[in-house]
């Protein structure tokens, strides 16, 4: 099919104020929060679960590369158009389509932005509770395809343990439901199976997900360290001690520093790290358990634990954290966020690891990170446009993540691999991993045209 | 095709001469839905069930894998089966690692052996503390921690029951109200797919966007997309207080009222269980109270810290009262586990006075669980049926047993229409209905696995590319998969 029949023919399903095809327009859907880059050939924004059906239809006949985008706030090329084809940018599918408190479940459009959900549900007493730092702007489609994780995920799990039900279009138009209202069906778990598939095996258009109950009471406390160890110590101890708090979220120096550049919220400068730790649910017991978690940071040398003592002060506290991914952009033009995740016990020692790279291979390094379940964010920070630094920093980023597969951990907590870590799937994964996964992925898409070559290596090829 | 005889031999070289079941008589007790397999297997470790399952891929014989066997009772009769893979023998606890709150273990652990290693002191443990019935020798250990941790799932039959059949079954109970799912503590898995390769997915972080959530589609599989070998769960540190409420009601909508208003609190119980009179009546403890004649039974597991469970307990009470309740009593300490162990039995008990017994499990939107209630009341009662009933309320799922006698031919049939047609109120409401147990004969007259999504197309997908030729658990799936 020639472009232009193809655009033609996409107009004529979402209108022509729905299509883009000028290289400007093209030009910016041509990357994501990644270092990747890519040109589609033409962008449609589909108003209905009909219309995509359509699109879908379209392609499957014409054989044609597609795939979903959300915000584009991903961090590993996953809505970068690898091969062209076809952006479907569901901005105008951002309808809140039910919350239904009696079932506990909000239906959404994938467009709706996270955190305007979040608003929306709380006004009735309830929460959905995964918190990715980007919910300002990331969307349910792409919080569904990366799994995305927040600092509540400690207690609350990831996005996947909150979906209960979609609604998606296959890779030949078919519209198929999959869960919904009720917590079990017989069958697959198809859900289960799509949420954390990066884009690769249909398009999403609705999502049933869970509701809470907003929690009685909230606790939010800063603990200051001489040592990242100390830090990190701490995080096991609170564990071990029983206790499982909403967040225990840590930061180092050097992204203290970047977030007092930009946003000011009083980290103190001459510490090592702060520890944020967030204890909720019914306030009875809270007490006893914030007197424990103090005594824990004592036994492991913290220097001050401060204690928000209203919405204001906790508001603040949590400000610093939000901001920490974009006030480390202003200290350098680019960052590469390795999404490493540990068990929580080898955080020392693989903190200690990614220290010494950056030593070693002359980067900044600043770690803003999910303690509490072991999900690191080392940020190497650079300038794009020194290629022997960018060289660099793509190694570091390596040997950040084959440390964090060696110590028992993975290569992606919550960003999933994309284009960026298809190579270092080979420190987690063996040949008939990947085989298996690719067979799931041909049950989905045999033609190969869902968001291609994302996620899985191509096979080697053995002579 | 080689000669069953040397199929035998080559499956001995595998796993070794006492390690295979031929007999007929030896045999018997493996039948599945009375199909009686040529053999029965006992790998002792994933490599052996490679080796088994390439076997059989090669020579195209039906396997059908097998736990502790309390849920063999599960799915269609398989359209066909050779070979029974048991994998009691992979018992191990590969890495109990209590300070990451994650473990891993062998296929053929008990689920009540896991929960007794994780315990720490004699007096605190999720279930009854007992002797563990495997000795385990675990690779990677690390120290427990203080306060003991626990694996936070409900299944039914907990005593018996093996990890990897929990997990194919997706087998949950009362206390998935505060705890969810199966598909919630899976971290990993490590699994034989059916033309024999090992493959593995997931793994010790309780966050993993690495390759495709395998561990999910495990979840429930019911051994139809390999054989489940090895897997990794979240743990949680155990509630530093447990305890139960009972609370008889004279009416159900006496009931039904409390249940309702308790919903509409921030308290968070771990369980809130409805059953008639018949239900509790059936449960096989000594020392609860007997409530007398009639109405309705709630049972309300409370874990958590103690001041917490203190005010959930008194709230609780308050409103029983309030709502008409006609007596609140507790269960404590170490009686508070064997209760819910008592009700994870109820199923397995009744199977074993009532042969021929039927046993429901119905879903809906949480929403609709008095409505699905009193339709199965009216169903069952209507058809002069003895019958149990028992709803997580909260959790959407209400199970029941069905009494009937193996030759009273009538009943049966009165049963199969009664669960017919319910099943069809069921999918009016947005749930469904799952036959887990029923006589072989009378499954053919019943939907065992309720109706089939719009989602039915894409399962079809994954079982034809995931086992192409058809050699796990033929048929016994949802639509025949
Ligand atoms: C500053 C910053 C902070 C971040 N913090 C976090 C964090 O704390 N935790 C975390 O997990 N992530 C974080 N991220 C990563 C990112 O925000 C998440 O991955 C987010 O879920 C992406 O949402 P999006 O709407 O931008 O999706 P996009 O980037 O547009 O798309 C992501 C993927 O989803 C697919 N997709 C989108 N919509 C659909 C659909 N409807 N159907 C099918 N496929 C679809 C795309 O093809 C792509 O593969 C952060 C990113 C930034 C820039």
């Amino acid at each position: 099919m020639k472009k232009q029949e193809l655009i033609d023919s996409l107009k004529e399903i979402v209108g022509k104020e729905n299509v883009l095809s000028s290289d400007m327009d093209l030009a910016l859907y041509s990357y994501d929060a990644s270092l990747a880059k890519g040109m589609p050939d033409v962008v449609v924004m589909p108003a209905s679960t009909g219309e995509v059906s359509k699109i879908m239809s379209l392609v499957h006949r014409e054989k044609i590369p597609i795939l979903g985008r959300g915000s584009g706030t991903n961090l590993t090329g996953g809505s970068i158009p690898a091969r062209g084809g076809i952006v479907v940018h569901f901005s105008r599918m951002n309808h809140i389509l039910e919350i239904d408190i009696p079932n506990r479940t909000v239906t959404v459009e994938p467009g709706v932005i996270t955190l305007d959900l979040q608003t929306e549900v709380l006004k009735k007493g309830f929460v959905y509770q995964p918190d990715p730092a980007s919910q300002k702007v990331s969307t349910i489609g792409g919080n569904v395809s990366e799994n995305s994780g927040g600092p509540h995920c400690l207690k609350y799990g990831v996005t996947s343990n909150h979906v209960q039900g979609l609604e998606l279009v296959l890779n030949d138009g078919t519209v198929i439901r999959t869960g919904g209202k009720s917590w079990d069906n017989p069958g697959y778990d198809i859900k289960g199976l799509f949420v954390g598939c990066e884009g690769t095996l249909g398009l999403v258009t609705k999502a049933v997900l869970k509701l809470e109950r907003a929690p009685e009471a909230v606790k939010t406390m800063l603990a200051i360290y001489e040592t990242i160890e100390d830090g990190a110590n701490t995080v096991s101890a609170i564990i071990a001690e029983g206790i499982v708090p909403a967040t225990l979220e840590m930061m180092d120096n050097r992204v203290m520093r970047a977030v007092e550049e930009t946003i000011k919220v009083g980290y103190p400068l001459d510490a090592a790290a702060v520890l944020i730790i967030e204890l909720d649910g019914m306030p009875e017991g809270m007490a006893e358990n914030a007197e424990k978690i103090m005594e824990i940071c004592k036994e492991n040398n913290v220097r001050e634990v401060r204690l928000a003592k209203d919405e204001a002060e906790r508001a603040i506290l949590w400000a610093g954290r939000k901001g920490a991914f974009g006030a480390v952009g202003q200290v350098r033009p680019s960052y590469l966020c390795c999404d490493g995740t540990v068990p929580r016990t080898k955080l020392p020692e693989v903190l200690a690891k990614v220290i010494e790279i950056g030593e070693r291979y002359d980067l900044p390094i600043g770690n803003v990170f999910h303690a509490g379940d072991g999900n690191l964010h080392p940020l190497i920070m650079f300038d794009e446009r020194d290629p022997d630094e960018k060289e660099r920093v793509l190694k570091a980023g390596t040997e950040i993540l084959k440390a964090c597969a060696d110590a028992g951990g993975t290569i992606s907590g919550e960003h999933g691999v994309g284009l960026e870590k298809l190579r270092e799937t080979s420190f987690v994964f063996c040949e008939n991993d990947l085989e298996f996964e690719r067979r799931i992925k041909k049950a989905f898409d045999p033609d190969d045209i869902i968001n291609p070559g994302k996620m899985i290596p191509e096979p080697v090829c053995v002579q | 095709m080689a000669g069953f005889k040397e199929i035998v031999e080559r499956l001995t070289d595998i796993v070794g001469r006492e390690f295979i079941k031929t007999r007929p008589e030896e045999i018997r007790g493996y039948a599945v839905d009375e199909m009686i397999p040529e053999a029965v297997i006992f790998p002792g470790n994933t490599k052996e069930v490679s080796g088994v399952v390439k076997l059989a891929s090669r020579e195209n014989l039906a396997i059908v894998p097998r736990g502790s066997g309390t849920k063999m009772c599960l799915g269609n009769p398989p359209k066909r089966l050779d070979l029974v893979v048991c994998v009691s023998r992979m018992n191990h606890m590969i890495d109990v690692d209590t300070s990451n709150l994650t473990i891993t273990v062998e296929a053929g652990v008990k689920f009540r052996d896991i929960q007794a290693r994780l315990a720490t002191q004699e007096d605190r443990c999720y279930l009854p503390l007992d002797d563990l019935t495997t000795v385990a020798d675990e690779v990677i250990c690390s120290d427990r921690s203080h306060s003991g941790c626990f694996l936070p799932m409900d299944p039914s039959h907990a005593n018996e029951a093996t990890i990897g059949g929990i997990i194919a079954a997706n087998s949950s109970g009362p206390r998935r109200l505060l705890y969810r799912l199966p598909r919630d503590s899976i971290l990993g898995v490590r699994m034989v797919a059916p033309t024999g390769e090992i493959l593995g997915s997931g793994g010790k972080t309780v966050k993993n966007v690495s390759g495709y959530d395998v561990s999910k589609l495990a979840v429930g599989s019911m051994g139809s997309l390999g054989i489940l070998c090895e897997m990794t769960f979240k743990l949680l540190p155990l509630p530093e207080k447990m305890e139960t409420l009972l609370i008889s009601f004279g009416s159900f909508s006496d009931t039904s009222d409390f249940v309702e208003g308790l919903f509409e609190t921030t308290l968070l119980p771990a369980s809130v269980d409805v059953m008639n009179r018949r239900a509790y009546s059936h449960l096989r403890m000594d020392g609860i109270p007997d409530f007398g004649q009639g109405g309705y039974v709630s049972a309300i597991a409370l874990e958590g810290f103690e001041p917490a469970v203190e005010r959930i307990r008194n709230e609780i009470s308050h409103m029983a009262k309030a709502n008409g309740a006609r007596s609140v009593a507790g269960i404590h300490e170490e009686k508070h586990p064997l209760f819910w162990l008592a009700i994870s039995d109820l199923e397995q008990d009744l199977a074993g006075k009532a042969p021929g017994h039927i046993r429901a499990r119905i879903n809906y939107p949480i929403s609709e669980w008095r409505g699905v209630i009193e339709s199965a009341e009216i169903a069952f009662s209507g058809a002069d049926l003895d019958y149990t009933i028992q709803t997580h309320a909260g959790s959407g799922i209400c199970l029941a047993n069905l009494l009937v006698d193996k030759e009273d031919s009538e009943g049966m049939d009165r049963a199969v229409i009664t669960l017919n047609s319910l099943l069809g109120h069921c999918l009016r409401v947005g749930g469904n209905l799952v036959v887990e147990r029923a006589p072989a004969g009378v499954k053919e007259r019943l939907k065992v696995w309720g109706e089939a999504g719009s989602d039915f197309v894409v399962m079809k997908r994954v079982k034809d590319q995931i086992d192409p030729a058809g050699v796990m658990s033929p048929g016994r799936f949802i639509g025949g998969l």
